[in-house]
């Protein structure tokens, strides 16, 4: 073995003489591993940053800008939303259980900052679907204006997120929604029909 | 971007506000203001400054993406109101294409603060990509060109490029090239129309429409379905004396079946059965002798029919011999192709189903041509050819039918396309069926662990139930289509039979044997009008399936041979990498500019957390994808211009993946080398701790394994494929965690074979247990893509960073272990 020495104080009976081993410290890094840190009006202050992000401040810590990020985008929008530290391998400082939990001019910052991470145009008219070799492009009405895309029909561009509700991605991964297929007119949800 | 793609009147603007074309080193269109509102805009860098021009978002424009984008983009700046923000580099840091969820968000730091500068689609990601790097280059150089201004020791020749300047560790250079000046340096820097290879032809030319898939220069809208067709024809080439056969049997058919109601109806009514003297004089039979007429007609009836039945016969060898001559040609060419293309074709695509469909497809291709292409004529003459002999026997019935036929025509168009929906719905409602049983078959153990088969069964119901649905509604369109079939023609039929009987009752116009006549006509018009309402359909259903398989059979691998391949003669094993940096997606790097020299015949270690880029490292040593930036070079050639043969039978890998063959062990262990004895394989077998559980399998090497054959554990797949990389003899050998899932105590055995199997090459090992690593001459830990430490085992753990961190660990987890 040789180089690796350290290894060997991990056998049975060696774990007593072992000083880096020490079983309270590690339950303590277990616990702090299993905190969630729950974020609202009394303990963090969000603030509008001159460049369009949102800064922090959280006890002794201050973030000059924060993400925010939905835990379950689709099925709870407004509840559980970790707020995590910019950088590339961001890290959550902590967690808004509800955003009813923190003032409505921070709730509202902070659906601003939401809104802009999760850009997905809502479709509200579909004006052609056509499909051919492998491809279907779409001419649609969405709440961001007209819009024309392509699918992959392969693939799985149109996932379901509900019975109703659908989600489509063109190939280059941009996206675009339909809250409630129910909500269109019938010959709309007729060309749509190759995807329901 | 390209500079073509530029509308001069940005240009113009630009250069009003100081900014020269020629001072441009990377520009990128975008479509998104800061608010993510679709707006027209440009960002442009210099050497100097970064500008964003903006146009106000206007809700009445249409935003075209990928296959609907052409490429002169209108950017017409004078109706439109815009912002242009000009930020001087020196003030500005961290330029970043931030990726949202589903767009990115163009950051950066001015003096201290983050800016959001401009939002944009997935469509501009790759090009906005490239301005960064250009940013993050153009940055680095000036910032050595301030330290020398700031009177730091060298010159400036000596400066360390672009790449260097990030990663202390940087192996020393050779020194045999002239280092470059700062200002060739910087030249190079330039993006802004310099000619990209990956980039070229990104347009179709025909429409100009940017293609929907950049690695297949197709395009879908344009493609001519009259070219695919031809294609295809091309496949029934090499059968042409059967088609002749083919055609000289349905020609025989379609004329056996017209003179059929003539024979059926005129000449055994009219001529026979009504003792028509004449006619018997004709062929030579004497007056009265209507019994043997009617015997002669009745024997040419039935010689008809038999002749028909014999030649379907012919017809059905001949088209079974075509058809599957032709399908097995097309599959071969699929498989062929499919067997060269590169890895990333795979990943990008959902294989399975992908690959499934198109070897149905290729069925399908040859059906239509069989069953459908040939009768088009046909089908077409028979109607015609009918028509005539109907308006010769009474123009007056042939109106009613042709007022009757656009009728039908109708219903099959319309009803039709119903029921090819249903299809579709019917087609998933299988899939979901289907995949639901396979997931819950792989995941059986986990079901009944966690007791939730009554709730799978209720999911099953539910998409049974729909499956259910989905056939009921075909089998309600199917009736509802032949039945308004089968009753427009009766209505055809009783009013052809009305007029007909007022025509021999009451006009004594014409006799019941060419009304049978007629009718039969009728009858034999059926058949063609129902082809041709569904023939469009079968027609372009096909050419979509052509077109799928000639998508991959014309799929060009990414990772290509160089032209005129170099060969390693002699190799050594050593292995550079240089400035490389890559990513699966272009926003997403996962190595980002790593120098590394891995001497020749030593071992090295790599270290990191899962996800740090560590096996994607190797693939690249591997080429099994080429590096966005950089060179990897293997006895100072780089892989590039190595033949393909060269450098799979120098490199050769044991990953984390291992996957067995169908077949028997011994084929499974040489399948590299096909040639080898029973004594190199089991002596391979040997060294890889593989020969004790091959001995106890019941038998020995000739076991078959793979998915028809007999199970293997993770550890006995894992050493199969140690025994695998050692039987090809590479001089380079990769390990990426080929030690993972075996026990403790096997992977001592392995390790000892390893320590043996190293001598002479050299090794590249990827290990979560860092005792795996314990033979290794030298370490790297990798982090982010980046190499974080580098040295020899004492060196890293008396740095006390990652690598010490991670052993401290290892060593924690060891001695719970302890407790047990």
């Amino acid at each position: 073995m040789g180089k690796f020495d350290g290894f060997r104080g991990g056998r049975p009976g060696g774990f007593g003489g072992d000083e880096e081993f020490n079983l309270e410290q590690m339950e303590k890094e277990t616990e702090e591993m299993l905190k969630m840190r729950f974020l609202d009006k009394k303990n963090a202050e969000f603030k509008a940053t001159g460049g369009g992000f949102v800064s922090l401040k959280v006890g002794d810590e201050e973030y000059s800008r924060i993400q925010v990020v939905r835990m379950f985008p689709f099925t709870d929008p407004d509840h559980y939303i970790s707020i995590r530290t910019s950088d590339e391998n961001s890290k959550e400082i902590g967690i808004i259980k509800d955003l009813k939990d923190v003032s409505k001019e921070t709730a509202e910052l902070l659906v601003t900052q939401m809104n802009l991470r999760y850009f997905t145009p809502i479709i509200t008219k579909i004006i052609n679907i056509k499909d051919e070799y492998g491809y279907a492009y779409f001419d649609v009405m969405t709440d961001r204006g007209q819009c024309r895309f392509t699918i992959n029909m392969g693939g799985s561009s149109v996932v379901h997120l509900s019975e109703t509700r659908i989600l489509i991605s063109d190939v280059d991964e941009n996206r675009f929604e339909i809250p409630d297929v129910m909500k269109l007119t019938t010959p709309e949800r007729k060309k749509l029909d190759l995807f329901l | 971007m390209k500079k073509d793609l530029f509308p001069k009147a940005v240009l113009k603007l630009l250069k009003e506000n100081g900014i020269e074309e020629d001072d441009i080193f990377a520009a990128s269109a975008t479509d998104m203001n800061t608010e993510c509102l679709y707006a027209d805009g440009f960002v442009v860098l210099t050497l100097t400054q970064l500008a964003i021009l903006l146009s106000a978002p206007d809700e009445k424009e249409i935003h075209s993406f990928k296959g609907y984008m052409t490429k002169q983009k209108a950017f017409d700046i004078s109706d439109k109101e815009w912002t242009l923000k000009i930020y001087p580099l020196e003030k500005t840091e961290n330029l970043k294409a931030e990726p949202q969820v589903a767009c990115s968000v163009l950051t950066a730091d001015v003096d201290g603060v983050t800016y959001r500068l401009t939002a944009f689609s997935n469509l501009y990601k790759r090009e906005m990509h490239k301005l960064v790097r250009t940013f993050d280059k153009i940055c680095m150089e000036t910032k050595v060109n301030k330290d020398l201004e700031a009177g730091k020791e060298g010159k400036p020749e000596d400066a360390p490029g672009p790449g260097q300047f990030l990663d202390p560790w940087e192996p020393k250079k050779d020194g045999d090239k002239e280092p470059e000046s700062k200002e060739e340096r910087i030249k190079k820097l330039k993006v802004y129309g310099v000619e990209d290879e990956k980039e070229k032809d990104e347009y179709c030319p025909t429409c100009g429409m940017m293609y929907p898939d950049r690695s297949r220069k197709v395009c879908p809208r344009c493609m001519d379905r009259k070219s695919i067709f031809f294609r295809v024809i091309g496949y029934f080439k090499p059968y042409k004396a059967r088609i002749a056969v083919l055609f000289l049997c349905y020609i025989a058919t379609a004329g056996l079946n017209l003179v059929w109601p003539y024979l059926n109806g005129t000449i055994l009514y009219d001529k026979v059965l009504a003792k028509n003297n004449e006619f018997l004089a004709k062929f030579g039979i004497e007056d009265g002798k209507y019994i043997t007429a009617l015997l002669m007609v009745v024997l040419t009836m039935l010689m008809a029919r038999i002749t028909i039945i014999v030649i379907g016969m012919i017809q059905g060898v001949f088209a079974a011999k075509i058809v599957t001559g032709v399908v097995r040609d097309m599959k071969k060419s699929i498989f062929g192709n499919m067997g060269k293309l590169s890895i990333s074709f795979f990943r990008s695509r959902q294989t399975g189903s992908l690959m499934t469909r198109v070897m149905s497809d290729a069925d399908r291709v040859t059906g239509f041509f069989i069953d459908g292409c040939p009768y088009i004529l046909i089908n077409g003459l028979t109607i015609i050819v009918s028509l005539c002999f109907m308006f010769s026997i009474k123009w007056q019935m042939t109106l009613m039918v042709l007022v009757v036929m656009p009728f039908v025509m109708l219903i099959g168009l319309k009803l039709r396309p119903r029921i090819w929906t249903q299809f579709g719905h019917r087609h998933r409602a299988e899939r979901a069926v289907n995949s639901q049983v396979n997931d819950n078959l792989t995941g059986a153990r986990v079901v009944k662990a966690f007791g939730q088969e009554n709730r799978e069964t209720t999911r099953f119901e539910k998409n049974n139930l729909r499956l259910r649905d989905a056939e009921m509604s075909i089998v309600g369109t199917r009736n509802l289509v032949s039945g308004s079939y089968s009753g427009i023609f009766e209505i055809l039929n009783i009013s052809v039979w009305l007029i007909g009987v007022y025509l021999i009752m009451v006009a004594h116009e014409i006799e019941l044997g060419v009304m049978i006549t007629f009718v039969g006509y009728i009858g034999q018009l059926q058949g063609p009008i129902n082809f041709f309402s569904r023939v469009f359909h079968w027609w372009s259903d096909s050419m979509n399936s052509a077109q799928r398989m000639f998508e991959i059979i014309d799929s060009v691998p990414e990772i290509r041979e160089a032209e005129n391949p170099v060969e390693l003669e002699d190799p050594k094993g050593r292995i550079e990498l240089k400035n490389v940096s890559f990513g699966y997606e272009v926003n997403r790097p996962v190595l980002k500019e790593l120098n590394l020299d891995i001497k020749e015949g030593s071992m090295l270690g790599i270290v990191g957390r899962s996800g740090a880029g560590k096996t994607t490292l190797v693939n690249l040593i591997s080429r099994m994808y080429d590096p966005q930036e950089g060179q990897i070079l293997i006895d100072g050639k780089d892989i590039k211009d190595l033949s393909f043969k060269s450098l799979r039978r120098n490199v050769a890998m044991v990953s984390q993946e291992t996957y067995i063959f169908m077949g028997t062990v011994e084929e499974n262990i040489a399948y590299a080398n096909p040639s080898a004895s029973h004594a190199d394989v089991i002596r391979a077998a040997k060294l890889a701790s593989a020969h004790e559980f091959i001995m106890r399998m019941p038998d020995g090497y000739d076991t078959r394994i793979g998915s028809s054959g007999r199970e293997l554990s993770g550890g006995e797949k894992q050493r199969i494929s140690i025994a695998r990389a050692i039987l090809s003899n590479p001089k380079i050998l990769i390990l990426d965690e080929a030690t993972a899932s075996v026990d403790t105590e096997t992977e001592r055995d392995i390790q000892k074979s390893i320590s043996y199997l190293v001598k002479g090459r050299t090794t590249i090992s990827i290990a979560h247990r860092l005792s795996t690593l314990k033979d290794a001459d030298y370490l790297v830990v990798i982090d982010n893509g980046k190499i974080t430490e580098r040295g020899t085992h004492s060196e890293l753990e008396a740095l006390k960073g990652t690598y010490y961190k991670l052993m401290e660990l290892q060593r924690k987890a060891l001695a719970l272990k302890g407790i047990e």
